[in-house]
């Protein structure tokens, strides 16, 4: 009988990154061609099979109507927020919607949940590890943003299961990127970490107590991540064009892709070199159908003019997880950047005059996030675990109240697990149901936070009105998931408990997507 | 591991986190990482024994509610004073009433740093130290001083017709 074995796995918005423990160190696992990040890329073939990762994303602009990118910063939303209309914008794959206003993926006529599409990635992932190990995988921590709220956690989780791996912990990122910085090292320290990622940004604040890593405040921002520097050098590349030529390249998809892909690599350029020559022959015609190419310079000068703002924004993140934690810059002994935008000059440059500290040098932005969810995949099946995670809740928990207000339950930052108790009554003769519906977000008003879902109670004793009492207890467990029960007080006796309202997966459709995610072949194509 | 779960119930966050209720803000947690250590639900993760993680979770959830409560002044201050009261039973998980009443204290707090002008809060304090010791004059003069840094404050406005009336009550009686 071989040891269990488990993988830690980075979910990116762009890129993921999977890990395992080896010889009592985490090692990045690459794949057939050598490559250590993939792209978080799923292309639907004519054949009906699935290209993932590097390979996929080359399809972006070649068959753009069927190849999904940056899923995750769908999972878990509903269909008429914010994002999922900025994401139909911008993205050249259909986005649809599902029932309980969730959002589905259009393609070839078949429509995908975004547990179903982040299931793909981790299959690959998965695949990735069997192919390196030789053997079998079904255990993973897979990571994801500490900022995230229940339903992308949830949705998070789902994935895997779809994927067919058992999700021994979702992890928080930054979380899991000071437990690679600090298993070992017999430290007690503070500890910043500072994670710009290709769709999110998220601030965690650390105090490593030899072998306890204790999260004392986390804040974040789901709408900022390296993407966002794209898109100013994509309106800037745009804007030129349009002066000159008098055409937007906005309007084509074709051209969208283009553009996208050059002013991914200039970003990347500019950071590395100081300077990126931004070339792309051909990129439309005129009226006059001549073929017009995109030429521009752009300048570490030019290019930390279109982002400075940006980069501030994080700050104001950076000042709430500080306040949060009663900290100040000066208190804290190591800054870990995490994130390939924490790469740019200008970010790095801009950390160190906010810290007064440079960063830590000598670990991979790209791939520490991977190395922590080993160290805690390895750490949850090993009977001598000597390392000890107590994370935060990042959102307030909240309850809906009348008039559209709702109350607070649990704090944002409270250590997690934790529970906490309500007891709720009838307000009707004869009632036999009560509902609650549970929030998370920072403001007094429901509309302002994310939904969670609408829980019922039934089962009580039955009487007259304010005679049952039902005692219900909300809990965030160590994956920051919200659970609700609920007991007869009276009686002692468990009520039933059905959630509705949840743009959640039930588990029927699990159990038909784990189907449908077996029979989906995976492509072959040499990189 | 049974036992504790069953006298959980009784106990208060002191005994939870197994400290002095005089315990230094330090002591709090270096006692939180010591029942981590023992309690974390990560150290109990690998056996299978569905059970036994449940007990652990329960135990744990407790040690960070206390460890979440005993860390923040106020909320300490507020649940040390329950427990010792008359309703300890009612009283040992601080509850959401105890965070509204909590958030009163607060408020009570600041109102009293209330003021735009630091020299009109600076006055208005000390009149309400005056006024707290029933040194009516003075308390009066400072709060005319106060008002002149912001004529409209109804706060400080309020205060002073208060110890205005107090000045003329004193009057009467001699």
């Amino acid at each position: 009988m071989s040891e269990e074995i488990a993988i830690g796995i980075d979910l990116g918005t762009s890129y993921s990154c999977v890990s395992v423990m080896q010889n009592g160190k985490p090692v990045v696992i690459p794949n057939e061609w050598g490559e250590e990040t993939h792209a978080s890329c799923v292309s639907f073939l004519e054949d009906g099979s699935v290209l993932v990762g590097n390979a996929a994303k080359r399809n972006i602009i070649t068959r753009a109507e069927s190849t999904v990118y940056s899923a995750k910063r769908l999972i878990g939303r509903y269909y008429f927020s914010d994002e999922v209309k900025k994401a139909q914008a911008v993205m050249p794959y259909r986005i649809v919607e599902g029932s309980n206003n969730s959002v589905r993926i259009s393609i070839h006529d078949r429509q995908y949940s975004l547990p179903e599409i982040s299931a793909l990635v981790l299959k690959e992932m998965k695949a990735v590890a069997e192919v390196y190990l030789g053997r079998e995988v079904t255990q993973a921590v897979v990571t994801v943003p500490a900022y995230f709220n229940d339903n992308q956690r949830q949705a998070t989780k789902d994935a895997g299961r779809i994927a067919g791996l058992e999700i021994l912990r979702i992890l928080n990122e930054p979380t899991a990127a000071a437990l690679a910085y600090g298993v070992g090292r017999d430290v007690n320290q503070k500890v910043v970490v500072y994670d710009l990622g290709g769709g999110t940004f998220d601030v965690s604040i650390l105090e490593i107590g030899r072998d306890v890593f204790e999260v004392l405040s986390t804040a974040g921002d789901t709408y900022l991540g390296g993407d966002d520097f794209d898109d100013r050098i994509m309106t800037w590349l745009a804007d030129d064009f349009q002066a000159k030529h008098g055409l937007d390249l906005r309007q084509n998809r074709y051209c969208l892709q283009m553009l996208k892909e050059v002013s991914e690599k200039a970003k990347i350029d500019v950071g590395m070199k100081g300077s990126a020559q931004i070339l792309c022959e051909g990129i439309c015609q005129d009226t006059a159908r001549r073929v017009l190419d995109l030429k521009a310079i752009i300048t570490a000068e030019t290019f930390n003019r279109m982002v400075m703002d940006l980069v501030q924004r994080t700050f104001k993140v950076c000042d709430e997880a500080l306040q949060s934690a009663r900290l100040t810059a000066a208190d804290l002994d190591a800054v870990i950047l995490v994130g390939g935008p924490t790469r740019l000059p200008i970010v790095r440059n801009s950390v160190t005059h906010y810290f007064q500290k440079g960063p830590l040098e000598g670990i991979n932005p790209d791939q520490v996030v991977s190395m922590g969810a080993a160290l805690q995949a390895h750490a949850l099946l090993d009977e001598a675990t000597s390392t000890f995670l107590v994370d935060v809740t990042p959102l307030s928990l909240r309850i809906g109240t009348v008039g559209g207000y709702t109350e607070k339950i649990i704090d944002k930052n409270t250590p997690v697990p934790i529970d906490k108790g309500k007891t709720f009554t009838t307000s009707r003769d004869g009632q036999e149901k009560v509902k609650i519906r549970v929030y998370q977000g920072e403001s007094n008003r429901a509309d302002e936070c994310e939904m969670l879902g609408e829980f019922e109670f039934s089962g009580f004793r039955v009487g007259f009105r304010g005679e049952a009492r039902i005692a219900v207890t909300f809990e965030i467990d160590t994956n920051g998931i919200v659970n609700v029960s609920a007991a007869d007080l009276e009686t002692g006796q468990r009520t039933t408990t059905t959630i509705s309202l949840s743009s959640g997966l039930s588990e029927a459709d699990i159990q038909r997507s784990q189907q449908a995610n077996r029979s989906l072949p995976r492509a072959r194509t040499a990189s | 591991m049974e036992g504790l779960c069953r006298t959980l119930p009784q106990m208060d966050y002191f005994q939870i986190l197994r400290l002095s209720a005089t315990a230094a803000p330090e002591e709090i947690k270096t006692a939180f990482y010591k029942q981590s250590r023992g309690f974390h639900p990560d150290r109990f993760f690998h056996l299978n024994d569905p059970l036994l993680r449940t007990r652990v979770n329960e135990i744990y959830k407790r040690i960070t509610e206390a460890y979440y409560v005993l860390r923040d002044e106020t909320k300490r201050r507020k649940y040390v004073a329950d427990i010792g009261g008359p309703d300890r039973a009612q009283k040992l998980r601080f509850t959401e009433a105890d965070e509204v009443q909590n958030r009163q204290a607060v408020k009570k707090e600041r109102e009293e740093e209330v003021g735009l002008h630091p020299k009109g809060r600076q006055f208005f304090q000390t009149a309400l130290r005056d006024a707290a010791a029933e040194r009516w004059t003075v308390a009066e003069r400072n709060l005319k001083t106060a008002l002149t840094y912001e004529p409209s404050n109804p706060r400080y406005r309020e205060k002073l017709v208060e110890v205005q009336q107090h000045l003329k009550s004193d009057m009467k009686i001699r």
